[in-house]
């Protein structure tokens, strides 16, 4: 695979970006760590005296919502944003002449900065959760699966976004949809509280879309490690399933986007 | 078998035609009133390998419209188009092996890295082997330096640096044909000098072909033997670049500020040139500033003294330039017949 180490080199180079703006990635840590005193306080009042709600414990909560939001962050690729932009500026001309292909091209892009939020968010959460609030993480298969798990799930909200970027072949600015995407995203998928929280009804609504299978999927790997691989695999069997037919469905939209522009104008 | 090969080839785009106020904006909204541009219209030529060639016209002539079709980012609304044999928009990813490309007014670097890391991108996407790397980066050094800028992130260098380290990268992988769009657009003297002294070389010793757009005619001059005129979508001109040097070598563009100008002062002027020096003296007056007043003349038959000291005495002029003819102004002439 040759072609391979152009897209590394890509990954490599929008990593660097990510590490020459250090006071960013500086403030991003500290910001975190302030984002995790308060969601802890918070759910310690929601939980008062109570053990369980909604059959998750305070701890499985908190694991749940502080790694949710690392996650969320982590999984937050803004293809959307810079394809569009590339696209509005008429730069994606540019990578038209280059013998690359531009979704594993953006697909790198977004991998490279998503290693500098792994490094300075997602990492840092993990070691806060064990050392400063003490909160046990369970070995198990869930925690052997997580980090498979959430390859699929950043492939797949890459999909999301590069198919919302794509749009502004089409349209002029795609700010209003990008939002939209984000709350539905935020809300569907367990991002925001757990969906264990919903009425039974959407629960089994929103377990049949692929938006759980972007949070909610790896959450409860590392949430509920007891269960068996029986319960796991099945689920990262479905994640795999969306990642294919959302990453088909946004190349398809892709390529007719660039077919219609390659003939109606520049 | 010419490199790139145009015959009758035609670009056509559909635009809306917008209405004026907010009731024009709504009503846009489900129109289907819709008009054609021709921005290419039926365009025929052959590039043989090695040659460089200067691309001329005004703007929104078709020239970018041209290099998109060749490399492959538009397709054609009809005609053919061939560049080393394949047409490019089929099978891109092979075709853009064989081609660089600089867009003037953008860049290939990565804004917030340094230079080299750019480079290195690059090699691995055309899949550069590190001993061609080394030698073609060391070529570069030799002919302009750039070693020092390396280190430097791109957006901290000047437009003149940037482009000269965007042309680097398009030479990278040893192209068969690099597309220069604007390349030398907003640079001072020196940097230009630079710039064709760099594509001159890189012609002569690897025989990279070379289509160069530009609304700088001393570009031209200083580096094509053959010059394609465009305007309109359609070909003016398809020919030694003497001829064109001849012709606007001669001409001149005496620019005037005269107090009290206004919309009466133009043909005023242009009928006491023509009293003076009569209908066949070629002598033109226009306006392409506010308040400028461009007298061009063709010296080979009137000479421009005459014309100024004839000027000075009958006008209030306030201020005087003397500029070299424009590339409007070229194609001005061309459609006049100057070339027939």
């Amino acid at each position: 695979m040759n072609s391979l180490r152009s897209y590394l080199a890509v990954l490599r180079g929008s990593f660097m970006v990510g590490m020459i703006y250090r006071f960013g990635f500086l403030f991003t840590i500290l910001g975190n760590v302030v984002y995790m005193s308060v969601v802890y306080f918070l759910w310690r009042s929601i939980y008062g005296t109570a053990e369980t709600l909604r059959g998750l414990t305070f701890n499985e909560t908190f694991v749940y919502v502080a790694l949710g939001s690392a996650v969320f962050i982590l999984l937050k690729t803004y293809a959307d944003w810079f394809i569009s932009y590339e696209i509005r500026e008429g730069i994606i001309a540019i990578y038209l002449t280059k013998p690359v292909d531009f979704q594993l091209y953006a697909l790198a892009m977004s991998l490279g900065s998503a290693l500098i939020t792994l490094a300075a968010i997602t990492l840092p959460t993990v070691v806060m959760l064990y050392v400063v609030f003490r909160v046990p993480i369970q070995a198990g298969p869930g925690l052997a699966l997580f980090p498979l798990s959430l390859g699929l799930a950043f492939l797949i909200s890459f999909n999301f976004d590069f198919f919302i970027g794509v749009m502004a072949f089409y349209s002029e600015s795609i700010w209003g949809t990008s939002i939209t995407k984000e709350i539905i995203i935020s809300v569907c998928s367990g991002a925001l509280i757990p969906l264990q929280f919903f009425p039974q009804a959407i629960q089994n609504v929103l377990l049949a879309l692929p938006f759980q299978a972007i949070y909610y999927t790896p959450l409860m790997m590392v949430t509920r490690p007891d269960q068996g691989w029986e319960v796991y695999l099945p689920m990262l069997g479905v994640q795999l399933l969306w990642a294919i037919v959302t990453f088909v469905v946004s190349r398809l939209f892709y390529n007719q986007a660039v077919k219609v522009v390659r003939v109606a104008g520049g | 078998m010419s490199l790139i090969h145009l015959q009758d080839l035609n670009k056509h785009f559909k635009l809306l035609n917008r209405r004026e106020g907010l009731g024009g904006a709504f009503r846009d909204l489900f129109s289907g009133n819709y008009r054609t541009v021709r921005a290419v219209d039926g365009i025929s030529y052959d590039i043989e390998a090695g040659e460089i060639v200067g691309y001329i016209g005004p703007n929104g002539a078709g020239k970018s419209t041209t290099i998109k079709m060749m490399t492959g980012i538009l397709k054609p609304t009809s005609g053919a188009i061939q560049v080393n044999g394949r047409p490019p928009y089929e099978n891109r990813i092979h075709q853009a092996q064989i081609m660089g490309v600089v867009f003037g007014q953008r860049t290939q670097l990565w804004w917030d890295l340094p230079v080299i890391e750019s480079f290195k991108i690059l090699k691995e996407i055309y899949k550069v082997d590190q001993k061609s790397f080394d030698a073609h980066l060391g070529l570069f050094n030799d002919l302009v330096g750039l070693k020092a800028l390396y280190s430097q992130q791109v957006r901290t260098l000047s437009l003149g640096q940037r482009m000269l380290c965007d042309i680097t990268a398009s030479f990278l992988h040893n192209p068969q044909v690099v597309f220069l769009d604007e390349p030398t657009i907003g640079l001072d003297i020196s940097i230009k000098a630079k710039m064709r002294s760099v594509i001159k070389e890189l012609n002569r010793t690897r025989k990279t072909t070379i289509l160069l757009t530009t609304h700088d005619l001393g570009d031209v001059e200083a580096l094509c033997q053959r010059i394609i005129i465009i305007d309109k979508g359609k070909i003016l001109y398809d020919g030694d670049i003497k001829r064109v040097t001849a012709l606007f070598g001669a001409y001149r563009t005496l620019k005037l500020q005269i107090d009290g100008f206004d919309h009466t002062t133009i043909p005023a002027l242009r009928q006491r040139l023509n009293d003076r020096f009569g209908a066949q003296a070629g002598i033109a007056v226009g306006e392409t500033e506010e308040f400028w007043t461009d007298v061009t003349i063709d010296q080979a038959r009137t000479p421009m003294a005459d014309v100024l000291s004839f000027v000075i005495s009958g006008f209030a002029v306030c201020d005087v330039r003397i500029v070299e003819i424009s590339m409007e102004s070229v194609v001005q002439q061309v459609y006049d017949g100057a070339l027939r």
